[in-house]
């Protein structure tokens, strides 16, 4: 017996010029050549992500892939309202490095052969898009670099080490609603670098 | 300019910081979550530093993902997509509306009332002349989250139970597969499972099948039950009557 399978399949340039969220309605329909153009889009960012948090590059191949995973799978879930897919994506991805950091037992602890990973690993030419990311990355690493130094260490700890506020109160010797506050005090001071000033009335 | 939340009068106002940077332990934020659920002051102040929180994933140096975990990735979600497709269970956005009969060639479709309201698909599938066919059967689910999904898959005398996307099991408790030849009956199993983080399984399904009108699935304690002690969540029907 033979199958007729019938697809609605659409050519690679025409999904290339779908924004992000008109891919994700594409792909609650389980249609892998969309999911396939957003992974375009957003993998290195989570890549480059995930290896930040665990400068592993193969718990960080682990990690996206778990994310993109289960993006894919539930993407019915996504909210346009609250926020970009790229946010949801690198939320996703963020999650699932504290999982894996937070399962593994894993702090900061390199392989040797992931040294020198970071030039052979590095995006290459980049688009105007891309140029502009690199712009904003610059722009928030600089906000976060010029907090004090108590308040830019706590921040990294938790986001980038998946450490709770109660083990950085422990591993700085701190009480835990100092260790709080200044997450609070860094975070403010960030916003209200990168965002344009309000008006007061 | 105005600092939410600092003329709070909520206590758990400080602990919005560590919520977004998710520096809370587990249960702690299990806790924030439903006090935000109740909190005005809290749900803005979290709305004003969870942005900043999220821009922080972009201040890291841009790296280039290895083509292998591409690859990777797009080999699973073909796979899934084209069992998903031949099970009729491609539209996850619509899962709970009831889908139109269709008329392609060799669709068996039964209708279950069930209480999410899906309809069940078969299409027997053959890869080649002398090869056994392959029958996949999207099996309806209740009371889920959106996203999840299940299909048996037969391949000659052997048949397999595929999740997707499925909680985890409640505390205390594993998945249990149940065969049902008739009615209200259920035969247990000793197919017990878990899922992985992402929600997935894949478990073979024991026992001769012949005469099994249904194959279920419910959460039972640890180590199973020989009789079902919840509803079943998961439903495949094998053929109607």
């Amino acid at each position: 017996m033979n199958t007729i399978k019938v697809y609605v399949t659409r050519s690679s340039a025409k999904l290339r010029k779908l924004a992000d969220e008109e891919l994700m309605g594409l792909i609650c329909h389980s249609e892998a050549a969309a999911f396939e153009i957003l992974l375009e889009r957003h993998v290195d960012a989570a890549f480059s992500l995930a290896y930040r948090m665990t400068e592993r590059r193969s718990l960080a191949e682990d990690v996206v892939q778990e994310a993109l995973l289960s993006v894919w799978r539930s993407s019915a879930s996504y909210d346009h309202s609250r926020g970009s897919v790229r946010n949801w994506i690198l939320a996703i991805t963020h999650h699932r490095a504290i999982d894996a950091l937070r399962r593994d037992g894993l702090r900061n602890h390199r392989d040797v052969s992931d040294y020198g990973l970071e030039e052979h690993l590095e995006a290459p030419e980049r688009t105007d898009d891309e140029v502009a990311r690199y712009d904003e990355a610059n722009e928030i690493r600089t906000a976060l670099d010029q907090l004090p130094p108590e308040q830019t260490s706590v921040i990294e700890l938790a986001y980038f080490g998946g450490l709770t506020h109660t083990e950085i109160a422990a591993m700085l010797d701190l009480p835990m609603g100092t260790v709080k506050g200044r997450m609070r005090l860094g975070l403010e001071k960030m916003r209200s670098r990168l965002s344009p000033p309000e008006s007061v009335l | 300019m105005s600092q939410p939340g600092h003329d709070s009068d909520c206590r758990e106002s400080g602990q919005a910081a560590a919520y977004v940077l998710r520096a809370l332990d587990h249960e702690e934020a299990e806790r924030y979550r439903e006090h935000l659920d109740r909190c005005a002051i809290c749900s803005a102040e979290v709305s004003c530093l969870q942005s900043i929180a999220d821009s922080l994933s972009f201040s890291v140096p841009p790296l280039e993902a290895p083509n292998v975990l591409r690859e990777r990735v797009m080999t699973v979600v073909r796979a899934e997509a084209e069992l998903l497709h031949t099970a009729g269970a491609g539209d996850r956005a619509q899962s709970d509306r009831p889908r139109p009969r269709t008329h392609r060639t060799q669709l068996l479709s039964a209708a279950v009332a069930f209480g999410a309201g899906v309809l069940l698909g078969a299409l027997a599938t053959s890869t080649g002349s002398e090869a056994p066919p392959t029958r996949v059967i999207a099996a309806q689910l209740s009371s889920t989250p959106t996203g999840a999904r299940a299909v048996l898959r037969q391949l000659g005398g052997h048949t397999e139970l595929l999740v997707f996307s499925l909680p985890q099991p409640p505390p205390g408790k594993i998945y249990e597969i149940w065969l049902s030849p008739r009615g209200a009956t259920f035969l247990p199993t000793d197919a017990l499972f878990g899922v992985t983080h992402s929600g997935s399984a894949s478990v073979n399904v024991p026992g001769n099948l012949a005469g099994v009108r249904q194959v279920l699935v419910t959460a039972e304690p640890l180590g199973g039950s020989p009789q079902p002690t919840s509803s079943p969540i998961i439903v495949a029907t094998l053929r109607s009557s």
